[in-house]
């Protein structure tokens, strides 16, 4: 096995190594790359499924709330829009604010727990006692609260408040990892050698942590989605564009899709994106520790 | 409750581990006697297939590994490898006493020592549990403890020595007569190791015990064991009484292993590590002596046939040691 | 020349409320390490030895007293400022599987260091390159075959020799090896200690090991000093040779006795000394450190603490008041 590389080239003979490794990964279990064929799907969703319908979406009066057919595969609403472009042309907003939320909590998170548990002493005390009361804020009656003052007319936005609002239990577990990883004999290693606290965290510490922080991302993301279209659900937020919570809340409350079975496809579209995104982020999930992970990678 | 020394029969023991290039043996072709009342120790590096030989024998080999062929004869027993769950659980505690690695990691950190042996007792449905009590109490008191104190202690509070009398302790409470010590000094320092060895040797001849000492130290066995066994690869290369191996070597990995430790008088230069490195599961030959890369008698037929163990009686008890060369030498 | 005096050191033990205990670490030691020369420092574990051993490469601090390196004295530098001096003193850690990322190939540790040191001299990535497989084969690994793997790719041994040839990418005036063999396998152990002594031979670097296995020490280099520390002090300190062969302090034949002997090769020696208890960090603090230990103690031993001294008419200096050779280690059979 031992092939003689140039050293030059050893990056990139790396880089390919890991992309074998990913790919080998993927196919040790079929379901992780039905996980990934997901993701791109809800990716390509969220980028370009508006562009294949008219905007506003047209309506047809004499099919409202009709449970699936052929032509409507999950029905229509309440206005006689089909409810899979619903599904599509509403997945941007979810997905954009969900993204920006994961984002934030993450960049946020992991610079604070990383900067807290790397430094130790007084900055950690102060940044620690920053994080509890974060975590002690109530998130929904205080959205809550927010949506009376704040109409959220943009994901970024919703994902803005949403990120700013849940990065504390990532900085508490960053910081957990960091304390125990700079104990470890090559961190300790590396400041002996003199290397810079740049190099450390950046190139020891966070490669170390880095599963650990995708994961924590991809959860971010489905907490992300859940927190607005609940709070789209419980109709605290005026309509504005078509979201997934939005539809849920008018297949409940307008269209009793729990009571009346034809409004029922109305209810299950945006249920099942949900769905399908929860089932894609775990597939996914349970492929990272392994491709992150350089001796999984290859057994 | 009166309970004799067993002994043990090991005899073809292959054992297997599954992994994506087939099923590798871990432990291969073992055949090894415990005499009642003695104690053996088993030498070996890592991969060389100590501690799985050492989980066979109460038939504790956990998937992907498993025992593929042999037999482990215990006196009062019958053939372990054939015994099943309830049965096996039983054996396990009240006929072999099992003592993990330097007890570091085998005791449960939220519990104190005493709840840990209620529980032991209560799953071998012990009913007199003041007695178990009391008899713990008196082993620990035996191995220079305070039995009260260390029974209301967590793991944290104990040292390293303390943890271990701990494991021995919870190994014999149930009156287990064949003990198995697994790398009972790792971790331990020089003093407090010669004080456990010596706790091994002093509670082995009080209670009769049959025990099987594990080690990738050669010192612990020279210690404490009467006889020494040496594998390599999974293979058993050499056997025979303790004082007999040391003093005269026959197999060239016992000769280059004796060399190999440093000592405290004669010529530094004397003293040598063996060339090259212990095979793993991947890399053990799967035809031909496992120790050849690293061998100074290698010849043309090493390639090929793995050596038989020849025995021989000696005066201290039988010596048996697999290679050819030592082999051709002897015929010659 | 790497000199310490005094060097003192307190952990508190945040406790129980108000049972905030004080742990002496080290109680005073003085220890002096010429250049290209080799020390040992041996003691049960929790003596201190591997307190020591941090505190000279820099990554403990100390209450008292100071290090010296070459003749710098650290105390008066603020923390920055110790940095390239400590640098010269580097670790090799008892754990070769800790000691690395196991997320960077050996190309990647080992240039991390080298690129550092290039920036500061100004030299170039052919340099850096060409240095990596220069410290690899100095530690006897083949740099074709060992650059492009990572860590779990290697065996415990090659690790450890990876783990010092990193260390060697900063010319270091020092290696502090703490148990740097003791999770080796056992034929692989010698190769090592072998290594150490090698490089001392060939590069001058110093070598500091820090073990509770006195017979490894010897393999560093029988030219070297033994320091034999018990709950912070020094006991013991003279020659190698000289100490194994005739130790003086009760604790330190309770040390060489407590070394298996390889019946059948080896005779035990005839005055083995066993402690009467086992260590407790919690006993008193008066009077010798041993004395509720050791099998000789006299009244004095209860009330006045013995200082490192040379007296009693031995070659190394001790801190025992009834200094008394005894012949604890065992012999070969051929000798005699």
């Amino acid at each position: 096995m031992s092939v003689l590389l140039e050293s030059t080239s050893t990056s990139a003979a790396m880089r390919r190594n890991f992309w074998s490794g990913v790919w080998r990964v993927m196919k040790r279990k079929p379901s992780r790359l039905v996980g990934v064929v997901l993701m791109a799907g809800f990716v390509f969703m969220g980028l370009f499924g508006p562009l294949f319908y008219a905007d506003p979406l047209p309506r047809d009066p004499s099919m409202l709330t009709r449970p699936p057919s052929w032509e409507h595969w999950l029905g229509t609403d309440d206005q006689g829009r089909d409810v899979i472009a619903l599904v599509v042309t509403g997945s941007r907003y979810v997905l954009l604010a969900a993204l920006v939320t994961a984002v934030i909590t993450v960049v946020l998170g992991t610079a604070i727990g990383l900067f807290s548990g790397f430094k130790r002493g007084r900055w950690d005390t102060v940044l620690m006692r920053l994080t509890d009361m974060k975590l002690t804020i109530p998130g929904l009656p205080l959205l809550l609260v927010l949506s009376t003052v704040w109409k959220f007319n943009s994901a970024v936005q919703m994902g803005l408040v949403l990120g700013l609002l849940s990065w504390g239990g990532v900085a508490r577990a960053v910081r957990a990892q960091t304390l125990s990883l700079r104990e470890r004999g090559f961190i300790e290693a590396a400041r002996g050698l003199g290397l810079s606290t740049t190099h450390i965290v950046g190139k020891e510490l966070l490669p170390s942590m880095a599963p650990y922080i995708a994961m924590n991302m991809l959860i971010a993301i489905t907490g992300g989605v859940y927190s607005q279209v609940g709070l789209f659900f419980l109709g605290v937020l005026p309509y504005e564009s078509n979201n997934w919570g939005q539809m849920l809340n008018t297949a409940v409350f307008r269209s009793g899709a729990l009571t009346v079975p034809s409004a029922l496809g109305f209810l299950l579209g945006p249920l099942l994106a949900i769905l399908l995104l929860t089932l894609a982020i775990v597939l996914v999930i349970d492929a990272m520790d392994e491709i992150f992970n350089p001796r999984l990678r290859e057994e | 409750m009166t309970k004799s020394a067993p002994g043990v029969r090991i005899d073809g023991l292959t054992v297997v581990y599954k992994t994506p290039a087939g099923e590798l043996p871990a432990v291969r072709d073992v055949r090894l006697t415990l005499e009642p009342g003695t104690i053996t120790g088993i030498v070996g590096e890592s991969g060389s297939g100590k501690s799985t030989l050492a989980l066979s024998l109460l038939n504790a080999v956990q998937p992907p590994g498993r025992i593929s062929a042999g037999s482990v004869e215990i006196d009062g027993l019958g053939d372990v490898v054939g015994l099943r769950n309830e049965q096996l659980r039983k054996a396990r505690g009240k006929h072999i006493g099992y003592v993990f690695q330097a007890a570091q990691n085998s005791l449960n950190p939220l519990k104190t020592v005493g709840k840990q042996l209620l529980d032991l007792g209560r799953s071998h449905g012990v009913n007199d549990l003041p007695g178990l009590v009391r008899e713990a109490r008196e082993l620990l008191g035996r191995m220079g403890l305070d039995g009260a104190r260390v029974l209301d202690s967590h793991q944290h509070e104990l040292s390293g020595g303390m943890r271990q009398r701990v494991g021995i302790m919870l190994a014999l409470v149930l009156n287990a007569h064949l003990v198995v010590l697994d790398e009972p000094t790792t971790a331990l320092d020089m003093i407090t190791q010669a004080n456990i060895l010596k706790i091994v040797r002093e509670v082995h001849a009080e209670r009769g015990l049959t025990t099987l000492v594990i080690t990738h130290d050669i010192g612990v066995v020279a210690e404490v064991a009467d006889r020494l066994a040496v594998m390599y690869g999974g293979r058993l290369v050499e056997q025979g009484p303790t004082r007999e191996v040391l003093g005269a070597p026959r197999h060239p990995y016992t000769k280059g292993l004796i060399k190999a430790i440093p000592r405290l008088v004669g010529d530094i230069d004397e003293a040598q590590a063996l060339p090259g490195r212990p095979p793993t599961l991947a890399t053990v030959p799967a035809e031909g002596c496992v120790f050849r890369e690293r061998c100074p008698l290698r010849m043309d037929v090493c390639d090929t046939v793995d050596p038989e163990a020849r025995v021989d009686a000696g005066a201290g008890g039988p010596r048996a040691v697999a290679c050819h060369a030592v082999t051709v030498k002897e015929h010659a | 020349m790497i000199t310490g005096t005094g060097i003192v050191k307190t952990f508190k033990q945040r406790g129980k409320v108000l049972g905030a205990r004080e742990v002496q670490a080290l109680r005073g030691v003085d220890f002096a390490i010429p250049k290209g020369g080799a020390a040992s420092f041996i003691g049960e574990s929790g003596c201190g030895k591997t307190t020591l051993g941090r505190i000279i490469a820099g990554l403990e601090t100390y209450d008292a007293g100071d290090v010296v390196i070459g003749d710098v004295p650290m105390s008066p530098l603020k923390p920055k400022q110790r940095q390239p001096h400590f640098r010269k003193i580097q670790l090799i850690h008892q754990d070769p599987y800790s000691a690395l990322n196991p997320t960077r190939t050996v190309h990647q540790t080992l240039h991390a260091p080298l690129s550092l040191r290039a920036g500061q001299t100004g030299r170039s990535r052919a340099w850096m390159e060409e240095r990596a497989a220069e410290v690899l084969s100095l530690v006897g690994l083949d740099p074709g075959s060992v650059l492009s793997r990572y860590p779990h790719q290697l065996s415990g041994g090659m690790r450890q020799r990876v783990v010092i040839a990193r260390a060697l990418t900063v010319d270091p005036e020092m290696l502090v090896a703490d148990e740097a063999v003791s999770m080796i396998d056992v034929s692989l152990r010698l190769g090592i200690l072998a290594l150490l002594k090698d490089l001392r031979e060939r590069l001058g670097v110093s070598v500091l090991f820090i073990t509770h296995d006195v017979a490894t020490a010897r393999y560093i280099g029988d030219d070297g000093e033994l320091y034999v520390i018990y709950r912070g002090q020094v006991v013991e300190r003279g020659p190698v040779d000289t100490i194994i062969a005739d130790p003086v302090h009760p604790y330190t034949q309770s040390l060489l006795s407590a070394i298996p002997v390889l019946h059948g090769l080896e005779r035990p020696g005839e005055q083995p000394v066993e402690p009467l208890e086992s260590l407790d960090e919690s006993q008193a603090d008066e009077g010798c450190l041993f004395a509720r230990r050791c099998p000789f103690r006299g009244e004095r031993c209860e009330g006045e603490r013995p200082l490192l001294q040379l007296t009693g008419g031995v070659p190394q200096e001790h801190a025992c008041f009834f200094p008394e050779r005894r012949s604890v280690i065992a012999r070969p059979m051929s000798e005699v």
